[in-house]
């Protein structure tokens, strides 16, 4: 087998949620006793490493941090503790309708929610043409976003994220936009996408079929740490048996 | 400082991009279009005209264009300093969903307020030549003069960015003080005719937007040279605040989603 480089490195990921944070000085001022902190420990000595090329899916139970961690791989969230090194690789969080602007074209959208995601003006210009057919939206591309039915914006958003792309992909269930044509398209991108051997894909799901299907590794995540980590199949199985116990 | 640099040219261009879309926005759907950029700077003017020379019989020399001038320098402080406080919490859902340098989203906001700044100063150079007033070559000291006005209230933008994220009081707070200092910076008065001493000193030396406003109609208006010695030490402190707030940015920026 090919020797593959690492595209991910985390080790002893952890990361505190405190909602003291922000604060009024009225509040400050009056309260005598020191301010309770709450804290909410959402990820906790999270490590894990992965290849480049390859298809992580990552599972577990509502709340169990699965988000947060794609935050912090997409830089968004600074870890409190730990490392995160993605070896140079660009990194986007599929984040639907990034920076959206309701009130100007879906045209200008694709240009701002594309440079946003790190790419120059050139690229999108290459692009836009596959982006706007991709998304179906025709002529209504030149429309204000806010004459567009919901429906019509997540084409867009997703055409764009699904275009333009970048060495790490980070997906957080966004499979399901659109009218039944469009989410099979979408799905067939996606799946395109995913077997492109240079990208590595981080999938947050709750389809275990479709990870099953598709991932070369499983991430189990339970109350903010790694549970298991292995082959889909073995992982997935426990995983369903876990929450058949719990029910 | 070399992240600064790199960064920003990773994304000026989107900054660029957002304030034209933005701007384009604002009038695309209004009937008189882009003439309210020249309306509405004008009709203010003519407001503070009108109650200045009419009510409270102020006798600056070229008060028109005085005002006007004070005007243009003032709405761009302001506007800067004012957005400046909520600017990450207007823009969850860019924050919450990418990384992106924080100062980038006041950047954007600044080619907005400058791009106004610009046509108030096109503005009031039709205005010179229509009260007939003697263009000099002082009128060049506005390319040294804006980029230092332009560093200190970016600096102290980044600043009230990063305390804005925390304290949710200070937009009430930001808002008190600068209608105050409305008042104190003398956008319809001249500090030096009408106060003396050490206070007229303090008030137009020790405060940048007073001061500046000063410069540029001692420059536009009056053939004057700009007072170097103030305008150095103002730079050197523009720097300053500069850096501590981009630092200051860089070094929490990250925390800020988890807080809004």
């Amino acid at each position: 087998m090919k020797k593959k480089n690492i595209a991910i490195t985390v080790e002893n990921l952890s990361l505190v949620y405190r909602s003291f944070s922000k604060f009024s000085i009225k509040k400050h001022l009056f309260s005598l006793k020191k301010m309770l902190r709450k804290k909410y420990v959402a990820l906790k000595n999270v490590s894990f490493e992965v290849y480049e090329g390859t298809i992580v899916g990552i599972i577990g139970k509502n709340g169990c941090g699965k988000t947060t961690l794609l935050k912090v791989l997409g830089n968004v969230f600074s870890p409190d503790s730990g490392i995160v090194d993605l070896h140079g690789h660009s990194v986007s969080l599929m984040a639907i309708g990034v920076g959206f602007n309701n009130n100007i074209s879906g045209y200008e959208n694709i240009f701002l929610s594309g440079m946003l995601l790190g790419f120059s003006e050139e690229e999108i210009n290459e692009k836009i043409d596959e982006i706007i057919e991709f998304s179906e939206l025709e002529e209504f591309i030149y429309d204000p976003v806010k004459n567009y039915s919901s429906g019509m914006v997540s084409k867009l958003a997703f055409s764009i994220t699904a275009i333009l792309e970048t060495d790490i992909i980070l997906i957080d269930e966004v499979l399901s936009v659109g009218d039944i044509n469009f989410k099979q398209k979408s799905f067939n991108r996606m799946q395109e996408l995913i077997h492109n051997s240079d990208k590595t894909v981080l999938i947050v799901s709750h389809d275990m079929k479709v990870l099953e299907e598709t991932c070369d590794s499983v991430i189990w995540l339970h109350d903010g740490e790694v549970k298991m980590n292995g082959k889909p199949k073995t992982v997935i199985s426990k995983y369903k048996e876990f929450m058949k116990v719990k029910n | 400082m070399k992240k600064f640099l790199t960064d920003l040219k990773k994304y000026y261009k989107y900054a660029f991009r957002l304030s034209k879309a933005e701007l384009t926005e604002e009038v695309s759907e209004s009937y008189l279009n882009w003439l309210w950029w020249v309306i509405h700077p004008l009709m203010m003017m003519l407001i503070y005209v009108f109650v200045f020379t009419v009510v409270f019989k102020s006798k600056e020399t070229y008060y028109t264009v005085f005002i006007f001038l004070g005007l243009a320098g003032w709405d761009f402080f302001n506007r800067m300093l004012n957005e400046s406080v909520n600017i990450i919490r207007n823009n969850r859902n860019i924050i919450l969903r990418i990384y992106i340098p924080k100062y980038i989203l006041l950047l954007s906001k600044s080619f907005t307020f400058l791009f106004k700044f610009f046509i108030s100063m096109l503005i009031t150079i039709v205005l010179m030549f229509i009260f007939k007033i003697e263009f000099s070559f002082t009128c060049f000291y506005m390319i040294l003069l804006l980029p230092i006005l332009y560093m200190i209230t970016f600096g102290l933008g980044c600043i009230l960015i990063h305390l804005g994220v925390y304290i949710d009081d200070l937009k009430k707070i930001v808002e008190i003080v600068l209608r105050l200092l409305f008042y104190l910076s003398g956008v319809f008065y001249s500090i030096s005719e009408r106060l003396h001493g050490l206070f007229s000193y303090i008030l137009l030396n020790c405060n940048p937007i007073a001061f500046f406003m000063d410069e540029f109609r001692k420059c536009m208006l009056y053939n004057q040279h700009p007072n170097f010695m103030i305008l150095s030490i103002w730079f050197v402190i523009g720097i300053i605040i500069f850096s501590i707030g981009i630092h200051t940015i860089y070094k929490y920026e990250n925390g800020y989603a988890k807080v809004i």
